[in-house]
């Protein structure tokens, strides 16, 4: 798409010159119309005029041979220095015979095309030894006298083109005049889209406010507005992106600034119990720091999943109980404040039992840990028919209503003083968005934290597989306890 | 000298105190921006170390509302962000200086002994009066060139009447220096290390002022 606008030519891709090309082309057509329109016009009018010129000279000569027969051959004579300009187009030579009704010649100019003098009356045009003639045949009232008189239409038809361009060239010399104006007028239009040009690659990648659009031609609102919402979206992307980081830096760089400060302060410590507790703080680092690489790994293999590597039928029943089973295992204590409602007929859903246990574990984890030690913890189920929810709720102090929405965010995390990665949500959603859910959270009105695993499909057949044991070992293994 | 520490991780918090108290100083330590705010407003601190990603308040916003309401306690920004537009904005907000985690100890405890420093207004690193002088960075105190052994607390005490050799400082003020939350002070510990410190520095390199508290005595 790139390319081919790239390769296309400048001019095509230019609006200013697409209206300047389509509107010169207008004008100049209609010129060209209106050019041809008035020449033969001008043409026309010319030859209409001629015409009358020549039965004005015929009728001249017939009156001058009334009672004038006698001196015929004088008045040839004489008629022949009344011969226009031979450079004059205007004044054309004037040819003529003059006979008798039987048709002998009287009298005749010397250029005078030899044509019989007896023939219909009225114009003609005839071509006569190479030359091209307008003849007007006249006879006198009385029959007796015939008088032929002849231009050529090679002087005609030169008389009529000068007249005709001396009308047409005005509108010929005027165009380019037209054509300044039209590209001037142009330029002038297209000025506001200059403007706006020049506004947008003025900014620097951290100016992204609206573009003001008080000064915005109407045709270009359309464009603007699409600029601006998209500026918005950048903004909120930069945004994300920004507190991503600083999120990120903040969870990865203080564990390790932990480890740091205690090795240094074992090492200078004298006395035996301080350094004991730097050492023992520093093994919880440790420990923390790996659970935290543990997550970031675990996040990283799903990351680049489009489906669920172990597609199957999991049963509810069978996941809480292996999940709490494994709980119980590793604090024994904590498990206690778990229940469950859940009985052996709970339907079975399509997903990859693996990963929906640990995302179990992290929703139990993150109740055991941010609730108080003697708030109840109860996991249950939705049945919505095709859909079913798995939900773990808490009567814990639940979450401020503007953290809510950030909670599965990387690297998030509502307090800190309560040791997590700020990862486990966000594993939860990306294991969720995996099976086609999502993991929905919300404040309970009773108070605590509601956490759904939300639309888990019914599978196909009610055949629930058994765990794997590698489930249940990873369940077990995968989140230490005791930090 | 009694420092703040405001500081959400517990783990990286236990350090610091721990670092900090090593190099002798009384250290408090808040988990949040609110109880920073309202510790700051009612004890008098000589520098707090604050960390800027905290859960509720941002450090940004403590240490703002901190110079709005004029206080000038020195503070040493703490965080995770180390974009240039991250240094300036912190500093620009009313830090006195900077650090990027992860960081050493020793060059925190150095920041802290510079922020000390500027705010006694003094040029000198090592402190020194009449034949005394105390560096606070190697935690010696020599009398005439003469290495003098000090406890930690008589150290402490010493560097907080010479660090503002013109004032008196009372009982009281000289305790906050000594003792963080949860020490216990003795009735009359004060008077013990001053009563230590006269027998090791001269009867009268510290002047009792009646009814006030404590004071060096004159240059001679």
């Amino acid at each position: 798409m790139r390319e081919a606008a790239a390769h296309a030519p400048l001019r095509l891709r230019s609006l200013r010159w697409r209206l300047l090309a389509a509107v010169c082309a207008a004008v100049l057509l209609l010129w060209l119309l209106t050019g041809w329109l008035s020449y033969t016009q001008a043409q026309h009018e010319a030859e209409e005029l001629m015409d009358g010129n020549l039965a004005q000279s015929g009728r001249l000569l017939l009156a001058l041979l009334r009672d004038n027969e006698a001196d015929l051959r004088e008045l040839a004579g004489r008629l022949a220095t009344v011969r226009g300009a031979a450079d004059n187009i205007y004044e054309p030579p004037l040819e003529f015979q003059i006979g008798r009704a039987d048709g002998s010649i009287l009298a005749r100019s010397e250029a005078a095309p030899h044509l019989p003098v007896l023939g219909v009356t009225g114009y003609r045009d005839i071509v006569r030894e190479d030359t091209a003639w307008r003849v007007l045949n006249v006879a006198s009232q009385d029959g007796r006298y015939r008088v032929q008189v002849a231009q050529s239409i090679a002087l005609r038809d030169r008389a009529a083109l000068e007249v005709a361009s001396h009308t047409v060239l005005p509108l010929a010399l005027l165009s380019p005049v037209l054509i300044v104006l039209i590209y001037l007028s142009v330029l002038r239009a297209l000025r506001p889209l200059d403007r706006l040009a020049g506004e947008i690659s003025a900014r620097n990648p951290d100016n992204l406010a609206p573009i003001p659009v008080q000064q915005v031609p109407t045709e270009a609102l359309p464009l603007v507005g699409a600029i601006n919402r998209l500026l918005q979206r950048v903004a909120r992307t930069l945004d994300n992106e920004r507190r991503f980081t600083a999120d990120a830096a903040h969870e990865l760089r203080t564990p390790l600034a932990a480890l740091k400060v205690h090795t240094q302060v074992a090492r200078l410590c004298r006395e035996d119990a301080a350094r004991e507790h730097a050492l023992r703080q520093l093994e919880h680092g440790v420990d923390r720091v790996s659970r935290l690489v543990e997550q970031l790994l675990r996040l990283a293999r799903l990351d680049p999943l489009n489906t669920l590597p172990d597609p199957g039928a999991v049963s509810l029943h069978a996941l809480v109980d292996h999940t709490l089973e494994a709980l119980r295992q590793s604090t024994p204590a904590a498990a206690q404040r778990i229940t469950h409602t859940l009985s052996p007929d709970t339907p079975a859903v399509a997903g990859d039992a693996d990963l929906l246990q640990i995302a179990l574990r992290n929703l139990l984890d993150n109740a055991l840990r941010y609730s108080p030690a003697e708030a109840a913890i109860q996991v249950a189920v939705e049945d919505h028919g095709q859909a079913v929810d798995l939900v773990v709720a808490d009567n814990g102090p639940g979450v401020p209503p503007d953290a809510l929405a950030r909670l599965g965010e990387r690297f998030f995390r509502v307090t800190g003083t309560v040791e997590g990665s700020g990862l486990g949500l966000a594993i939860v959603a990306r294991i969720m968005a995996l099976h086609g859910g999502r993991l929905a959270l919300s404040n309970r009105p009773q108070g605590g934290l509601r956490a759904a695993l939300c639309g888990l499909k019914r599978a196909a057949a009610d055949c629930a597989r058994p765990l794997s044991p590698h489930a249940a070992a990873r369940a077990a293994g995968g989140r230490q306890s005791g930090h | 000298m009694r420092i703040l520490l405001v500081e959400d991780d517990p783990l990286l918090g236990d350090g610091i105190r721990a670092g900090l108290s090593l190099a002798g100083y009384a250290v408090d330590w808040v988990h949040d921006g609110g109880p920073a705010l309202a510790a700051l407003a009612s004890h008098q601190y000589d520098a707090c170390v604050l960390d800027l990603g905290l859960p509720g308040q941002d450090g940004i916003a403590v240490l703002q509302a901190l110079r709005r309401r004029g206080d000038l306690t020195p503070v040493l920004v703490l965080t995770a962000r180390d974009t240039q537009a991250d240094k300036i904005g912190g500093l620009d907000a009313g830090a006195d200086d900077y650090l990027t985690k992860p960081f050493d100890l020793g060059e925190l405890q150095a920041r802290i002994r510079a922020l000390l420093r500027r705010a006694g207004g003094q040029a000198q690193p090592v402190l020194s009066h009449r034949d005394v002088t105390l560096d606070p960075a190697s935690k010696r105190v020599t009398r005439a060139g003469r290495e003098v052994a000090l406890s930690a607390r008589e150290f402490a005490l010493l560097e907080a009447l010479m660090r503002h050799p013109q004032h008196i400082r009372s009982r009281a003020q000289l305790e906050d220096s000594l003792y963080a939350w949860g020490e216990e002070a003795g009735s009359n510990t004060v008077e013990v290390y001053i009563h230590h410190l006269r027998k090791k520095l001269g009867a009268d390199f510290i002047r009792t002022v009646r009814g006030l508290g404590y004071q060096l005595g004159a240059d001679r």
